[in-house]
């Protein structure tokens, strides 16, 4: 019955995900075509619609960022929560949360401005600053999600004969897996909406048309580039939503 | 066959198990018992070295394995626990053929080995195999957690409270199955409890620990009736030991020749009671045998539940007597037919 009743709101939300799904991919292919649109809502503006670059490269530069520090964010994240969970790491624990929790407290502003000087402009530091950024839920999910493998499953596996690594491949790691796809959702989600602020320091991504209209008071760039990555942001979460389904086990 | 030979476990300098030594032959049922603390669990668990053992030796067979890597031992060793801890994600049959597996069995042998095991348990594969543990009952998924223990054909099984989780009803049934399952596979095992009446039910050795030391290790009679101090004396409980020897007792050991009940030789006969019974000799009812009546004029009628088998402890044969108030039950077989009688004199009248 349970499962009945959960199964018909995804099934309305695979509409939501396919239809803004292609607006996304409309508006990143299509953008210009919209020129009447922006013209007759903003008549002041000579260039109501962002041309310098074309949506698409902003677009895939924009993922491309999100992509290299998620997957950093990750790898780490992961590796350093299964560290603190095994019995040999066991006491760095306190230091890996408060280090991640710090790498959250830091603005990814302040990130920039620390790193631009050591590693120069552009893709660098931005990478640092959203690696950074994106650690915390990625390290918490993993500890917490590893928490909650009930220890009477745990010793049962031990019983079986099972090694540690097979316990923790077969056993904890996917029995934890809701828990710690829900940190790199919520890690990813975040970083496409940090990544703007890589513009600021010469990394181009959907942040360039913003900051761009914000300098040159063109609200309509704002509103291109923000429906875009709003959009993005909007997708990834369902695409999330549906891979943490499927490592719901039990009632 | 499995013995621990001075097994002792010291925690922060206080032996919590304290050199015990036990030997559980092949194929009996061996129960360790005693209060919380008393350590029935630690050295449960020190057998398939869960946990360390401080000094002593464990050999299975004729092999000392004490030396052994623990993976490889618990391969061998079946494990069976309260909470029974099946893997959420797995299907019935992924967790029952976990061991198999890992000893890299061919999966058409896992499968059927799978399928004779929910077999062994009634319950059926074909509905079963593919569920969830989330979709069992308790009961359900307690007996499929005993037949992944089971699953390699293991040399010993060790059951650590395996039914405390349930309610009565059904640890009755998995009790009454246990024993069944013991009788066909004839495994060696090794049960810890709590619960005295379990230990009588399903021992045929019990071991009792207290305080970390093992205290008696004998048959369920010789407990019940030579305890070897007074700690086991007030551990057992003097204030039902007549039942609980009765639990022990099996009706074909106090039944006898049933006397049939013969219109024209009732009154001669003498017997204070009688058998009708029909032609192909299944009981019909019974001609006096109650005190509250008027003798052999007194009839009462037979029926399912006022009927003993030859397999039934004693204890519950006595317990349908005092209930249904009459001084004889009658003891059938397979078929419904009359094979004897147990009587509240012959209960009486004899040491239990």
């Amino acid at each position: 019955m349970k499962a009945l009743a959960l199964r018909a709101p995804v099934a309305q939300r695979t509409w939501l995900l396919v239809a803004l799904g292609a607006l996304l991919v409309a508006l990143t292919l299509f953008m210009p075509a919209l020129e009447p649109l922006f013209r007759a809502a903003f008549p002041e503006l000579n260039n109501p619609v962002y041309q310098r670059e074309s949506f698409l490269q902003l677009t895939l530069d924009h993922v491309t960022l999100v992509l290299v520090s998620s997957l950093i964010s990750v790898s780490v994240g992961v590796g350093a929560g299964l560290f603190v969970t095994r019995r040999a790491g066991r006491e760095f624990e306190p230091m890996v949360s408060s280090l991640a929790a710090i790498g959250q407290t830091f603005p990814p502003v302040a990130v920039l401005a620390i790193v631009v000087p050591l590693a120069g402009f552009g893709f660098v530091p931005t990478i640092v600053a959203l690696t950074l950024y994106g650690l915390l839920p990625v390290v918490q999910n993993t500890i917490a999600g590893l928490g909650t493998v009930p220890p009477n499953t745990l010793e049962a596996a031990r019983g079986t004969g099972m090694s540690s690594m097979q316990i923790l491949w077969r056993v904890e790691l996917p029995l934890a897996m809701r828990v710690i796809i829900a940190g790199v959702r919520v890690s990813v989600i975040i970083n496409i909406g940090t990544a703007t602020i890589g513009s600021t320091v010469g990394a181009q991504s959907l942040g360039t048309p913003i900051i761009a209209g914000l300098v040159g008071s063109n609200i309509a760039y704002v509103i291109q580039g923000a429906a875009l990555v709003g959009l993005l942001a909007i997708v990834t979460d369902l695409l999330f939503e549906r891979l943490e389904r499927r490592f719901t086990f039990g009632g | 066959m499995i013995e621990l030979e001075g097994l002792t476990k010291t925690y922060a300098g206080k032996d919590v198990v304290q050199d015990v030594s036990l030997r559980v032959e092949s194929g009996e049922f061996g129960v360790l018992i005693g209060p919380s603390g008393c350590g029935k669990s630690t050295t449960l668990r020190m057998i398939n070295r869960l946990i360390p053992l401080t000094r002593g030796r464990i050999i299975l067979g004729d092999e000392d394995v004490t030396q052994l890597p623990p993976e490889q031992l618990r391969r061998r060793i079946g494990y069976a626990i309260q909470s029974i801890g099946l893997f959420p994600h797995w299907t019935v049959a992924e967790n029952i053929a976990v061991v198999p597996g890992l000893l890299k069995w061919a999966k058409s042998r896992s499968d059927a080995r799978v399928d004779e095991l929910l077999n062994l348990f009634h319950l059926d594969a074909g509905e079963f195999r593919d569920k969830y543990p989330h979709q069992l009952s308790g009961g359900q998924a307690q007996r499929v957690g005993v037949a992944r223990a089971l699953a390699a054909d293991p040399e010993v099984l060790l059951m650590d409270e395996p039914f405390g989780a349930v309610d009565p009803i059904t640890r009755e049934v998995l009790q009454n199955e246990m024993l069944r399952v013991h009788a066909q596979t004839r495994k060696t095992i090794v049960f810890v409890t709590h619960d005295m009446d379990e230990a009588l039910k399903l021992a045929s050795r019990i071991a009792i620990l207290n305080a970390g030391r093992l205290v008696q290790y004998d048959r369920p009679i010789e407990l019940l009736t030579q305890p070897a101090d007074d700690f086991v004396n007030d551990f057992i409980g003097k204030a039902d030991l007549g039942l609980k020897l009765l639990s022990r007792r099996w009706v074909h050991q106090y039944q006898r020749q049933a006397p049939l009940f013969d219109d024209t030789t009732a009154q001669s006969t003498g017997n204070q009671h009688a058998w009708e019974v029909d032609a192909q000799r299944h009981p019909i009812r019974l001609h006096g045998g109650r005190l509250d009546g008027d003798g052999t004029r007194q009839r009462t009628e037979v029926n399912a539940e006022w009927v003993a088998t030859a397999e039934m402890p004693m204890k519950e044969a006595l317990s349908r007597m005092v209930w249904f108030r009459v001084m004889a039950l009658p003891v059938i077989d397979a078929e419904g037919r009359l094979i004897g009688e147990v009587t509240m004199h012959g209960v009486m009248g004899r040491q239990p």
